[in-house]
């Protein structure tokens, strides 16, 4: 199964490809994912996935395995295996920046899902729009990501862009995730607390003070992907493709063993 | 498969239920027949920490009358749906939709409430429920609350009950004499809605009088054609071929392997154009 997603971000294409490739920054945006490790090149974590009575945690890794910086194009290789069960999923995303003139940038993201164990007796059932709102809810958040990554005053961008980011639910979540630790120092990557619209604390990123689950806006029931149990504290991690992988696995099974 | 260790709870009406619910939350979650549950803690893709059973609520069984609607207990099974009169009387699209609903032996298990709380976008009661704008009784810690079908279904999989509420009962308004249609398409006869068309019609001196019209699976909730109903509005009944032409307007239908959006739309209009004519001529 193969999902794109496109957005325009008004920042010019070098800064938009910094933004990329900064896994601690965008890695939050993956809603419903924990981090349990980070080495600098390979993420290894959780996902954990709900959907209405079905919860499937997927635990593997991602890591890039392309960076062409000349061609402005990312590709991301995640892999992970079902907790509870044998199977597998894995993803490659591809991601392009062109210059689409005027300072702003076009960003391509192309998914391409493989799952292998059980889901593959159920077929190749897609639910393309859940992967889709999931990919769009991620893409959202990169957009916003990338917006504030804009040089200016500190914490500016941010706050403007938490309003947007309030549209689209799940991203308030991924920016609840701390940006304490990350060792982030531009001052625009201090992620203000998307609820109140306060921006965090410049200099000194702290944790984001309230259970993640407390938040969570009406629209984000609709896929609840996100785990509380992630915390605060836990940062979020990169492979998001791997819940679109979930969903569609879910997806399958929860049609077939419905009846 | 055997499922994951969970408690069990056997509530003997529905306030003992909201009361484990409300003691368990998120961990807990209703059984209802067990027909998309057990399978599904079955399959490992679902583990509860704790189960509550209504099974033996009788207050939740059962059809009565209330005026200008009927009242449906949300654990009545599919099986005493069929059979009830009053629901044959005044709601002849439930049991048109119910008769195609799975196979015997699930429809003997399984409930009319749980099938909605399901809230699966292929099952064909949603959609029914949305077109004969049916009101959802959902109890909780709080008391009874009453949603409209069309804002019970939130998402995939997902209704306005929280967490710790239950459904429990499903008014809908008397349509009594109005015709009726559930049309289905599906590849094998137990099988899902690859998309299903729920109307009905009520005729007004030779003409069509007033139209609903609720789609399965054209989207993440069962969706009324509005346009198709705004088509219908005062026609002929000759009118139902241009109006269903209307169909998919406004919808987002899933691709999947059973079908792309474009085929689903198209099976929409050929489904809604035979549904509202066999409620408009008949029965």
């Amino acid at each position: 199964m193969e999902l794109e997603h496109r957005f325009t971000v008004p920042v010019p294409v070098a800064e938009a490809w910094d933004v990329l490739l900064d896994v601690e920054r965008i890695a939050p945006c993956m809603p419903g994912a924990t981090v349990d490790s980070f080495d600098g090149e390979t993420i290894a974590g959780k996902v954990k996935v709900k959907v209405g009575p079905i919860q499937v945690t997927y635990a593997g890794t991602a890591r890039f395995s392309e960076k062409d910086e000349a061609g402005r194009r990312a590709v991301i290789e995640a892999n992970a295996k079902e907790a509870r069960g044998s199977g597998t999923a894995a993803a490659t995303i591809t991601a392009v920046l062109t210059d689409s003139g005027g300072g702003s940038t076009d960003v391509i993201v192309t998914t391409d899902l493989a799952i292998t164990g059980k889901p593959a007796q159920f077929g190749r059932g897609v639910m393309a729009e859940v992967g889709n709102k999931l990919l769009g809810r991620f893409a959202d958040c990169l957009a916003d990501e990338l917006t504030g990554g804009t040089p200016a005053p500190a914490a500016e961008p941010v706050a403007a862009a938490a309003p947007a980011s309030s549209a689209t639910g799940a991203d308030e979540d991924a920016r609840a995730a701390p940006a304490a630790g990350s060792g982030n120092e531009n001052p625009a990557a201090a992620v203000a607390d998307a609820t109140t619209g306060t921006p965090a604390p410049v200099a000194r990123p702290a944790p984001a003070p309230t259970p993640i689950g407390s938040r969570r806006p009406p629209e984000d029931d609709a896929i609840d992907l996100l785990d509380a149990a992630g915390g605060p504290i836990a940062k979020r991690v990169l492979p998001w493709a791997v819940g679109l992988v979930v969903l569609f696995v879910l997806w399958r099974l929860v049609r077939r063993a419905n009846r | 498969m055997i499922p994951a260790q969970f408690d069990y709870v056997r509530a003997g009406s529905v306030d003992e239920a909201v009361a484990a619910l409300a003691e368990h939350g998120d961990d807990a979650k209703v059984l209802a027949g067990g027909q998309s549950l057990i399978p599904l803690l079955r399959l490992r893709l679902s583990y509860p920490e704790v189960i509550v059973d209504v099974g033996r609520v009788d207050e939740m069984r059962g059809v009565r009358d209330d005026g200008g609607d009927i009242v449906i207990g949300a654990m009545t099974t599919h099986y005493d749906v069929l059979h009830d009169p009053l629901v044959r009387e005044h709601a002849g699209l439930i049991v048109d939709a119910t008769t195609t609903v799975a196979d015997p032996a699930v429809r003997h298990r399984g409930t009319f409430g749980g099938a909605l709380s399901h809230a699966d976008p292929a099952g064909d009661l949603p959609a029914v429920a949305v077109a004969l704008e049916a009101q959802m009784v959902i109890a909780g810690p709080g008391g009874r609350r009453t949603v409209a079908a069309t804002d019970f279904f939130v998402d995939y999989l997902q209704t306005a009950v929280g967490p710790d509420e239950v459904l429990v009962e499903v008014r809908v308004p008397k349509h009594t004499g109005w015709g009726h249609h559930y049309e289905k398409f599906h590849r094998v006869a137990q099988s899902w809605a690859i998309v299903g068309v729920a109307a009905v019609v009520r005729r007004d001196n030779g003409s069509i009088g007033e139209a609903r019209v609720g789609l399965t699976n054209m989207g993440a909730t069962p969706v009324r054609a509005v346009a198709v109903e705004q088509a219908l509005a005062g026609a002929a009944p000759d009118a139902a071929a241009a109006a269903a032409e209307h169909a998919a307007d406004g919808t987002n239908a899933p691709n999947d392997l059973n079908g792309k959006a474009d085929y689903r739309e198209h099976l929409a209009r050929v489904l809604t154009r035979r549904a509202v004519a066999a409620a408009a001529g008949g029965s």
